[in-house]
């Protein structure tokens, strides 16, 4: 929050003499605008907690640990729960969907059952990989005792399933219309959906804080795009500034 | 019997019976619900009985392990399979899994592992299905579990309040009695001060649960336990938001327990509650406005500041666009809050409400709860503003309302009914006519076929309300085909109905002309009225006479239908007022003889008849006196105007029943009422005495 509050009142001081100056955008030399980010102090423990955040809802654990220790940021969340976590979602992501289920189940047995969206879509990806291993019967026979109750509980749900199911269809899935359900995608969309769940059943945000902060840097520079010239971060992985055009 | 030897034989017996449907292999690996049933019922019924058979040397001691360990794999596996499957859950109920499941926790020896198992299967089966809940309380789990809470392992530990916590979620779950019970307050208290966050959330969620009456609020306020809330702000998001929730149940409706939370810690308890609106989680932030709504309501006089009322109009507005349930939840938070205040909701226009709202429902589909929701919300804005009514009748939100009207959901025609009902409050609406168009009737009137009693009930309302100021334009409810299905409601077997349906027919007769009033009476029956007249609900009663006043209002050959057909409305109007029934029905009963009263000898002459019967029981005074003496202006002057109506114009024959009412003890009455504290009644009076006085005075000449 607090850097974009910094970068808001920069706008503010160079609003006034920009609106007095009517069509003409003000111009910010390099040097001013340096000397204008100098001024600005950024706590480094707050820089931490931001960079530690990343880490660990991103599930970087040993990156975590090591940051920890080096940095002495404390995480706000006991890092053993990320362990658990991250196996979960790599069992989504290598397609072992039963695995996946019984170790959400293991780590908080509500989860699954609050969230009745979550849980079709790990049942739908089930079906989604036995058709992928051409277990025909087997799919069959899962999307009618598993899947088919769904859909009648849920308009939504009963139309994945036909989507689903349709890829038994098609001799060549890969290239069928619903052949983005067997992409690798899919199990990452899967993944991250579980992800965020057991995060929020851990009372954590289900999303790191600086790609928020990042999409709020590209929305100032655009507002600021109409009131000033001024040294522009274009590349975001050097974070270099750029002078402005003239 | 050794549980290798029965594991053994099990699958072979499944594969012979179930050969030829079931060619997979995994179904009958011992994971189908039968089987895991039957084996965790063996364990349960057999672990004594292999005890005792278990003489076989040190072999007794692995078996006990191994059992249990099988025992908590069967566990798990049935707990994996339920979770989040109804068709699961309700196959294991029927298998009667569920006392087994229970059992499990009981075991005095049972280990963390099987109970851990143990109390997730019975939170789950708890979850979202009735049955569920039912299974899991008949089997004594919330003791088992209440117990277990202060087992040693914190894993049982967080198992056992996760299951509770899932248990109380359901409204069948039972009320955790603090008011009569100490042990149970100190209980809640221990619990309250837990170092365990599940068991703290436990807590909070059993007083949201529980909460429900003044006493035990009180109670509860008593025992400090806002301030033990408020202190767990700074736990974990979801042990927050579970403290906001019972805080709100503590407050609810009290104004004691709001004014001393209002006040507790010097305010700083409700400042941090406000801060809350503000929270980064949706969820909290929702949560927090419902707290102080809670509050406002319950004690307004602490709770003056508008400028946190606007807030709240703004950052539930916000919360819309949140999905899940906070985005569902919000709209009804809003309703709550503006209700029946002309002052918020003109707060709430102010900010936009009326477009965001409508914008919402137009950029989004109308397939989910968040519709039904937005749509009450802007019923309630068009509930008293006439500028909400006008912005809501904007081309696209109106087109919005029509297809809402046809919506495959119930709960959405209902919502669509309920704002057309309160836009047509509006006299500007109606007579702008831009209601009383075939665009709304026909889907209006289509409605009231439809097979859900709620929506037919909804669109009653609504036609009530178009039905009043439509004169002009009536001809269009009359062709629509309104009024046959009108007259079918009004003979349904339920009385809601009977009573809207009446109501509207009354408000289509409002000021109708004579050719339309035949129509309509034609197609309703004289019989049909009349046993309305006598129908077992008096406020069904009431709306017929109201019916009945309109009918004949002003239509001189309307009186025909009266006294006509053996005077059967008549009579069925004179067996009520007898009766004495409610004030309601005795006043438009009034009204309706007032009305016949002024037509000619054979009208005035029905009615002397009934107020004054020619052979009457001395004994029984006539209902007439009573109604004067009545406390109820409003019947003392519908009683007036029929006897003025009566003895009205001079001539013999008013004459003759200026004498009948005097022998009857009217007239005496009467003049019992010069000084009548209602002027309406005392003028009235007035004009009673002086028109006896003329026709005395004729009399004597």
């Amino acid at each position: 929050m607090f850097l974009s509050r910094i970068v808001l009142r920069d706008l503010d001081s160079i609003d006034s003499p920009a609106a007095s100056m009517a069509s003409s955008k003000k111009l910010v030399t390099r040097d001013e605008w340096e000397r204008k980010l100098r001024d600005v102090k950024i706590r480094k423990e707050d820089m931490n907690r931001l960079v530690m955040n990343f880490l660990v809802t991103e599930g970087f654990v040993d990156a975590a640990d090591k940051f920890r220790v080096e940095s002495g940021t404390q995480p706000d969340i006991d890092l053993a729960t990320i362990t658990d976590r991250m196996e979960v979602k790599r069992a989504v992501q290598s397609g072992n969907v039963q695995e996946a289920i019984e170790k959400i189940n293991d780590l908080n047995p509500t989860i699954l059952d609050t969230n009745p969206q979550l849980y079709f879509h790990l049942q739908q990806q089930k079906l989604i990989e036995l058709i992928r291993a051409g277990k025909i019967n087997e799919a069959l026979e899962f999307a009618q005792e598993e899947l088919a109750p769904r859909g009648e509980e849920n308009q939504v749900f009963l139309e994945e399933i036909e989507k689903t199911v349709a890829l038994l269809v098609f001799e060549d899935i890969k290239n069928c219309p619903y052949g983005e359900l067997l992409d690798v995608s899919q199990r990452l969309k899967t993944a991250s959906e579980v992800n965020a769940a057991i995060l929020t059943s851990q009372s954590h945000e289900k999303d790191p804080k600086l790609p928020s902060l990042l999409k709020m840097l590209i929305w100032t520079q655009n507002q600021l795009d109409e009131k000033a010239a001024y040294p522009r971060i274009n590349n975001f992985s050097t974070a270099a500034l750029e002078d402005p055009a003239i | 019997m050794p549980a290798t030897a029965s594991g053994g034989a099990r699958p072979e017996e499944a594969a012979a019976s179930a050969s030829p449907p079931s060619p997979t292999a995994s179904y009958c690996m011992g994971t189908r619900p039968e089987e895991l049933t039957a084996r965790l019922a063996a364990a349960a019924g057999g672990r004594p009985v292999g005890g005792g058979g278990g003489g076989r040397g040190g072999g007794g001691g692995g078996g006990e392990e191994e059992g249990e360990h099988e025992r908590v794999r069967t566990l798990r596996e049935i707990k994996n399979q339920i979770i989040g499957n109804r068709t699961k859950k309700l196959q294991y109920l029927r298998l009667g899994a569920v006392p087994a499941v229970v059992a499990a926790l009981a075991g005095p020896g049972a280990s963390p592992a099987a109970l851990v198992q143990a109390a997730a299967a019975a939170g789950s089966f708890a979850c979202g299905v009735d049955d569920g809940v039912r299974a899991v309380l008949a089997a004594g789990a919330v003791a088992h579990l209440t117990r277990l809470l202060a087992h040693p392992d914190e894993k049982v530990v967080d198992a056992s309040a996760r299951a509770l916590r899932m248990i109380y979620q359901s409204k069948l779950a039972p009320k955790f009695d603090v008011n009569n019970n100490e042990k149970n307050m100190e209980f809640l208290l221990t619990l309250l001060n837990s170092e365990n966050e599940n068991v703290t959330e436990l807590a909070a969620n059993i007083i949201s649960h529980s909460c429900d009456s003044t006493t035990e609020q009180l109670a509860l306020c008593a025992a400090g336990v806002p301030q033990r809330l408020v202190n767990h702000f700074g736990g974990s998001m979801n042990l927050r938001d579970a403290c906001l929730d019972s805080l709100t149940a503590i407050i609810r409706n009290n104004w004691e327990v709001a004014s001393r939370f209002a006040l507790l810690d010097h305010g700083k308890a409700l400042r941090s509650i406000v801060a809350l609106i503000h929270d980064r989680s949706p969820r909290t932030r929702l949560l927090a406005c419902l707290c102080l709504i809670a509050l406002s309501h319950a004690s307004p006089c602490h709770f003056q500041d508008r400028q946190i009322k606007t807030k709240l109009i703004l950052v539930l507005l916000e919360l819309i666009e949140e999905p899940g349930h906070v985005g569902d939840d919000a709209p009804l938070a809003l309703t709550t809050l503006i209700k029946d205040s002309v002052e918020l909701q003109k707060q709430a226009l102010s900010t936009n409400a009326v477009q965001k709202l409508s914008n919402h429902l137009i950029a989004n589909s109308l397939e989910s709860r968040r519709a039904v929701t937005i749509l009450l919300a802007l019923a309630e804005l068009c509930s008293k503003l006439e500028e909400s009514r006008s912005q809501l009748m904007s081309v696209q939100a109106s087109t919005l309302i029509l297809d809402a009207l046809k919506h495959a959901s119930v709960d959405i025609r209902v919502a669509a009914c309920s704002c057309l009902k309160n836009i047509s409050r509006s006299s500007k609406v109606l007579s702008a006519g831009k209601l009383s168009c075939d665009t709304f009737i026909a889907p209006l009137v289509q409605l009231l076929y439809d097979s859900s009693m709620s929506v037919q009930v909804a669109a009653l309302g609504a036609i009530c309300n178009i039905a009043v100021n439509l004169t002009p334009r009536k001809s269009i409810l009359l062709q629509s085909g309104a009024i046959s299905q009108l007259v079918h409601l009004s003979k349904s077997m339920d009385p809601t109905l009977r009573l809207k349906a009446v109501w509207a027919l009354r408000n289509i007769m409002f000021l109708l002309n004579p050719k339309d009033k035949d129509f309509i009476l034609k197609e309703l029956t004289l019989s049909t009225l009349s046993s309305l007249i006598c129908d077992s609900e008096h406020f069904v009663q009431e709306q017929t006479l109201a019916l009945v006043h309109n009918l004949v209002d002003g239509y001189v050959n309307s009186f025909n239908y009266v006294i006509g057909e053996d005077g059967m409305i008549l009579n069925a109007i004179s067996r009520q007022l007898n009766n004495a029934p409610a004030p309601g029905v005795c006043i438009q009963g009034m009204f309706v003889l007032a009305n016949v009263a002024a037509g000619g000898e054979l009208n005035k002459e029905a009615v002397m008849n009934i107020l004054v019967p020619r052979r009457a029981d001395r004994v029984k005074q006539s209902f007439i006196v009573n109604f004067l003496l009545s406390k109820d202006k409003q019947l003392r002057v519908a009683t007036l105007w029929c006897v003025l109506n009566l003895i009205y114009p001079k001539c013999e024959a008013s004459s003759v029943r200026v004498v009948r009412l005097q022998n009857a003890g009217v007239i005496s009455q009467v003049k019992g009422m010069i000084n009548d504290p209602c002027l309406d009644c005392k003028l009235r009076v007035r004009m009673v005495l002086e028109h006896c006085l003329d026709n005395a005075d004729d009399g004597f000449m």
